[in-house]
């Protein structure tokens, strides 16, 4: 296995502002291993969310599960991802073949958190593998080694997904989806979005607050070609470079206005907005 | 702002060429779209009105005042701003005709609230955009320097005027010579409450009512007191304050109290606070006034309450946005200009709803032959097979070719591929498709029934089956002759046509969605979504598309861009858009009047190339014998149909969409 960073090994705490009883939540569902669904629009902090809760679950108090190297394995799915890239294959190498487990595998095997993001993007023979593992069985069939493998008991599997780009293609069948607690995730309040762009940034809290009320107006304008609005991470982005020496405005400039859309006025309207609310 | 004609014209900012980015400034800021309108003058230049409903913004023609674009453009935003502060500041929500109401000098009254409200707005403005100070400052500056002086005035307009001017920046020190400097300083302190941090508009009209006390003692003083030198030979020495008329003073001093960035306050919306009943208990005069002062204290005391209030008008915005329809700004191609009009037609898009769930059942009895016939030969068309895609990094069976090619690349010490797998993959249509249906006004046309064709003999009394055996079957009563079916109108054959196409596109598996539209005007185009992509098709989508009816107009073009936009975000290698109309384009202002024809035959025709571009196959089904004129400039032979008969359509329908897909 290749060597992991710290951040891998969630060694650290991942930073993370509760917005409601999202913690309480995943915490009683991990307790009774309820496989979680977070939804939500990009940037609203859902990974983020995951890492925090992985690091309080496997790396807080004392529990065996601190011995685990890794215990987030995330996988961003794709429209070419297979089951077999969650699973595993069969590797050519020199004159025989070897197995090797994909990443599902690897936490069902060591009792990890399996993170599947953006899972509706992933092609259909995904979700047969899901759903074995999703309800009382917990078992992951691996048809290439003819294996029936049982998940580790700390295994749990986690989902992400984000309702506002679906098509009905690429939608959650209620098959799947009614398989795993549900929690919905929003851009926070202009406070709370002030103190995570604070905190991710190291900006003041005045251009903080600033910046959350650029976001909250930017938003107004979601109708306009970016449906959903500017997320917390632009607003990071730009405090990230206003904190290293960018002027503010044009901070925005590049992570914000230019980032969400190509329409030259929309780009206009949003200068003039964050101009107006800079100080 | 009028334009300074000694000042060039590079530094003037034109309205036209920034109304979008104004709107779009207004929208961010005020979270909700607003019309954004340039101010009419009339001819006699007095005549500019500007109501402040919540609603719409008015902005001048052009900005001129100042030697820098930017600057004058910054005016703009701040004439914006200031707007908007009615709005979100909660100016409309307070009901300020009931308040004259209870005073016994309206005109006066309102002129002080706006001046202490303007002021207030601003102040919120300083606090809420930061940014925006600069320009603000510029534009009281410029504001001030226009205004006239107080020295030359009455004490009553003086100390008005005197007012404005505070609210516009001036210093008090500066405005002593009004003539009433023992009373104007008193009355800035009074004023100036407002423009503290949480003072709500209750706070305004709790100052301006005492600020016209003060004023009303001043109406009761001996003249002489008031009168400077400078003043005498303007106002009458005989002549005693107290006779002034209320309105008279509004007439004489209306062109003078006019700030142009702030526009004036004439509040529409409707009362919310101080109700009908109240107003008539408290009757006319100071008792009614009093009540106010005590009903405006009480809420104001309990900060809390301020403070909650003051929050509650954001809220409100954004809860009436998101459960209002979606609005969309689209170009539309001007044919006199030969360029496009920037951001020209607003389209709402909601959603149908509808309570006619037997309306399925109604379609399958008319046309049971038929939908039979439509579904047997989509299904022929379904594909059914598996498709092998080879080379792949995993599958079911190897790929033999892949593998010896693999095994000599190894044996001669090359690279292997280790894509050696064949998958299966089931063959998917990968269609998506759009039809939008005209529901103007005309597709509320009767059909010809074509029972009654069908004449009974003259010899069979009315009412009496011709068949004596049908007559065993059935009772007299229940013969059609007896109760004739409801007229059939154009758009419930186009409705049976699209319910008929949802079944058959179901069985296919193709995605599709069903839209309607019409409106009134560019600014209030319709485009009613029946079914949407992502929607299953259910009872709801059924009641959704019964529930389409005739409308208004027909603005063609700006539906066909929605549709567009909407198809676009689609992920399918094949995208279709069906347009089923009644006539040609036509809406009261597009083009240059109504019978306008050609602009809306050559937008609808942009559209359509629009939409070729984006990579749509469109197509034009049109129920108007006439319809030849018009489509054969709209669009290429191949790529529409003319149907004679409506009742035709729905099998026309499913024959087009065949030939379009397959």
């Amino acid at each position: 296995m290749d060597s992991h960073g710290a951040a891998s090994r969630l060694i650290d705490e991942p930073w993370y502002l509760p917005l409601a009883d999202e913690v309480q939540i995943f915490e009683a569902a991990y307790r009774a291993r309820l496989p979680v669904l977070l939804k939500g629009p990009t940037g609203c902090g859902k990974t983020r969310f995951v890492e925090h809760m992985a690091w309080r679950l496997y790396r807080q108090g004392d529990t065996a599960r601190q011995s685990l190297e890794l215990p987030l394995l995330t996988v961003a799915c794709h429209e070419d991802l297979t089951a077999t890239d969650l699973v595993g294959r069969y590797l050519l190498s020199g004159d025989e073949t070897v197995w090797m487990d994909g990443p599902l595998t690897r936490a069902v095997r060591s009792g990890a958190i399996c993170y599947l993001d953006e899972v509706v993007e992933a092609r259909k023979d995904t979700t047969v593998v899901i759903h074995s593992l999703t309800d009382h069985r917990r078992v992951l069939p691996i048809e290439k080694t003819g294996e029936l493998l049982d998940a580790h008991p700390d295994f749990l599997l986690v989902i992400s997904y984000n309702p506002g780009y679906q098509s009905v293609l690429k939608d959650l069948k209620p098959s799947t989806r009614q398989r795993f607690v549900s929690l919905a995730f929003d851009y926070p309040s202009i406070d709370v979005e002030a103190t995570i762009i604070a905190h991710e940034s190291g900006v003041d809290a005045a251009l903080a607050q600033r910046l959350a009320l650029v976001g909250e107006k930017v938003r107004n304008l979601r109708e306009h070609g970016f449906e959903e609005g500017v997320s917390t991470r632009l607003l990071i982005y730009a405090a990230q470079l206003a904190a290293g020496g960018i002027e503010p405005r044009r901070a925005c400039d590049v992570a914000i206005a230019r980032a969400v859309t190509d329409d030259a006025e929309v780009q206009q309207a949003i200068g003039a907005i964050v101009d107006v609310v800079l100080p | 702002m009028t334009t300074a004609a000694a000042r060039g014209l590079a530094d003037r900012v034109c309205f036209s060429d920034f109304q979008r980015f104004l709107s779009l400034f207004a929208q961010g800021l005020a979270g909700k779209f607003l019309h954004v309108k340039v101010i009419e003058t009339s001819a006699a230049g007095s005549g500019t009105k500007r109501i402040i409903d919540g609603e719409s913004i008015h902005l001048p023609a052009e900005i001129a005042d100042f030697a820098a674009r930017d600057h004058n453009l910054g005016a703009y935003r701040i004439a914006v701003l200031h707007q908007i502060g009615f709005l979100v500041e909660g100016t409309l929500d307070f009901d300020l005709a009931g308040l004259l109401q209870t005073h016994s000098r309206p005109a006066l009254l309102r002129r002080v609230f706006a001046t202490i409200e303007d002021m207030r707005i601003d102040a919120a403005i300083r606090r809420r955009y930061p940014g925006a100070r600069g320009d603000l400052d510029r534009v009281l500056a410029r504001a001030l320097a226009l205004r006239p002086p107080t020295s030359t005035m009455r004490p009553v307009p003086a100390l008005v005027e005197a007012l404005l001017q505070y609210s516009l920046g001036a210093a008090p020190a500066a405005l002593q010579d009004s003539g009433c400097s023992d009373l104007l300083g008193g009355l800035i302190a009074k004023a100036a409450v407002v423009q503290r941090e949480g003072a709500h508009v209750d706070a305004s009209a709790r100052a301006a009512l005492s600020i016209c006390e003060e004023l009303e003692k001043l109406f009761r003083r001996p003249t002489r007191h008031f009168a400077p030198a400078a003043q005498q030979d303007i106002a009458q020495p005989t002549e005693s304050i107290e006779s002034l008329d209320d309105e008279g003073f509004s007439a004489s001093d209306a062109a003078a109290l006019w700030v142009e960035y702030r526009g004036e306050l004439i509040t529409v919306a409707s009362p919310k606070r101080l109700t009908g009943g109240q107003i008539a208990a408290g009757g006319q005069g100071q008792d009614t006034e009093a009540a106010m002062k005590g009903r405006v204290a009480g809420s104001s005391n309990n900060a809390e309450n301020v403070g909650d209030s003051a929050r509650s008008v954001p809220t409100m915005v954004r809860t009436a946005v998101s459960a209002g329809p979606r609005s969309f700004l689209y170009d539309e191609w001007n044919f006199h200009q030969q360029s496009y009009l920037s951001a020209w037609c607003r389209v709402y898009e909601q959603r149908l709803r509808g309570d006619d769930f037997g309306f399925i059942g109604g379609v399958r009895s008319r046309h049971s032959v038929l939908a039979k016939e439509v579904r047997r030969r989509f299904l022929s068309i379904k594909p059914l097979s598996w498709q092998r895609v080879r080379r792949t990094s995993d599958g079911d069976e190897l790929d033999l070719d892949g593998v010896i090619e693999s095994v000599i690349d190894r044996r001669t010490g090359h690279d292997a591929d280790a894509h050696l797998y064949i998958r299966r993959d089931r063959a998917r249509r990968d269609v998506s498709a759009a039809f939008l249906v005209d529901m103007s006004a005309s597709t509320d046309f009767p059909l010809p029934d074509p029972a009654a064709t069908k004449v009974a003999p003259a010899d069979v009394p009315p009412g009496q089956p011709p068949d004596s055996g049908l007559y065993l079957y059935g009772g007299q009563e229940e013969y059609p002759a007896a109760r004739p079916a409801p007229k059939r109108r154009v758009i419930d054959v186009a409705k049976d046509a699209l319910a008929l196409m949802c079944e058959a596109l179901h069985t296919l598996g193709d995605n599709y969605a069903i839209y309607g539209f019409s409106g009134d005007g560019r600014h209030n185009v319709e485009f009613h979504v029946a079914k949407d992509f992502a929607d299953k098709l259910n009872a709801r989508t059924w009641a959704a598309l019964a529930a389409m009816q005739p409308r208004r107009s027909t603005r063609m073009g700006a539906a066909i861009r929605h549709a567009v936009a909407k198809l676009g975000k689609e992920p399918a290698g094949m995208k279709v858009l069906i347009i089923v109309s009644d006539g040609y384009p036509e809406d009261h202002d597009y083009g240059e009047d109504r019978t306008d024809r050609e602009y809306g035959i050559q937008d609808t025709a942009r559209a359509l190339q629009e939409a070729q571009r984006a990579g749509i196959v469109d197509f034009c089904i049109t129920i108007d014998p006439a319809g030849q004129d018009y489509l054969r400039r709209m669009c290429a032979a191949s790529r529409y149909l003319i149907i004679d008969d409506v009742t035709a359509l729905p099998r026309e329908l499913s024959k087009v969409y065949r030939t379009l897909t397959s």
